[in-house]
């Protein structure tokens, strides 16, 4: 019972201290360790494979973590940690939200927050580009086909995203060498 | 009351259906939102979602979990949050129990490392289709205003390494300049 209360904590405090992505990756660590939870190699392998697998990054350490320390609950436990920023701060600015979104300086606010979050996405596109298709240095040409044929099939044919994603496994898993 | 309930137990059918597919930290969620909610049921539009995905992402915590919590709440108040939030966590949840339990034939295993490596060619391509999109969704800002603003996010985010929150932060801080002198323009105007 103590171990799952502590995961929550712990977890807690990652979730309100994190604001996503890799930024949280010394916090979880740190946390880990500290309660003898994982090795630093566990660390490192379970960042690799969350970041593999669907999910995002923060939820995926947390039930990896929440399973290996005390199996389902601990996962729950964690994972609600991970979410207490959403249920609390982020609820509260929703009401907000909500209430004051047709107020002249919210809309102008937003008018010029838009542009910025649209170059914010443009950021992580092109490191993700970086990175997935330039492994070491090298040049992923069978990536970069899949990728131009992603961008073919959604914007040309309006394939969905699941669909695409499915292919794109399947195609991996004949062309790609791991 | 009674359709409010329904309406929330859909929204988390839905994100139960597409959190099998969150990749890219989240951003393929958006782009998911952005042909599901904008395009084909014009349940917000893209404006919104791009509001819905700066207040989230500027928020502390898991981005898509604040998405989907400001998307629900928009739609059918606080349950509708709780059952979206509810609804994106739970594939990855069963996903990351069956691999921690299966970790290291996971981690070796040659064939599930060619479908993720052909899955993250294409993760790049899926956010692209949504931002692109979004962009075109039209601003009342001057073009060179609008690019700039996009330039300086971009850049800030991707060469300076600046945290998301400080980014979207100086957009509110240009965001409220904007307001007071479009203010005085008005006022100048009658």
């Amino acid at each position: 019972m103590m171990t799952i209360f502590q995961l929550f904590w712990s977890f807690l405090q990652i979730g309100f201290t994190s604001f996503g992505g890799l930024s949280m990756i010394p916090l979880i660590s740190s946390e880990m360790l500290g309660h003898g939870w994982m090795t630093s190699t566990e660390v490192s392998d379970i960042v690799a494979i969350a970041e593999m697998t669907p999910g995002p990054l923060g939820l995926n350490c947390a039930t990896f973590a929440g399973i290996r320390v005390a199996g389902v609950p601990g996962a729950l436990a964690a994972n609600f940690g991970m979410l207490m920023p959403t249920f609390t701060i982020c609820a509260a600015g929703a009401v907000f939200f909500e209430r004051f979104k047709n107020s002249d300086v919210l809309k102008h606010v937003m008018t010029v927050v838009r542009p910025v979050c649209i170059g914010l996405i443009w950021a992580v596109i092109i490191s993700l580009c970086m990175e997935n298709y330039a492994v070491a240095g090298q040049v992923q040409l069978t990536s970069i086909l899949i990728g131009c044929l992603g961008v073919y099939l959604l914007l040309g044919r309006k394939w969905s995203v699941p669909k695409v994603i499915c292919l794109a496994a399947a195609l991996g898993i004949i062309f790609c060498r791991g | 009351m009674r359709g409010n309930i329904k309406r929330a137990f859909r929204l988390y059918m839905y994100f139960f259906r597409i959190g099998w597919f969150t990749f890219g930290g989240g951003w393929s969620i958006v782009a998911q939102m952005q042909t599901d909610f904008v395009e084909k049921e014009k349940a917000i539009d893209a404006q919104e979602l791009l509001d819905i995905v700066s207040v989230g992402r500027s928020l502390p915590g898991t981005m898509i979990g604040n998405v989907a919590y400001l998307f629900g709440y928009h739609q059918c108040g606080v349950l509708g949050g709780v059952l979206s939030v509810l609804g994106i966590i739970t594939p990855p949840l069963v996903i990351l129990s069956i691999v921690t339990l299966f970790y290291h034939s996971f981690r070796d295993n040659p064939y599930v490392a060619r479908a993720l490596t052909g899955v993250r060619a294409v993760v790049a391509p899926v956010i692209l289709s949504a931002v692109w999109k979004l962009q075109k969704a039209g601003s009342p800002l001057p073009k060179p205003m609008f690019y700039g603003l996009l330039a300086f996010g971009c850049v800030l985010s991707l060469v300076f390494d600046v945290s998301s929150v400080l980014v979207v932060l100086s957009g509110v801080i240009f965001g409220v300049i904007y307001h007071f002198v479009s203010k005085r323009k008005g006022a100048a105007a009658q």
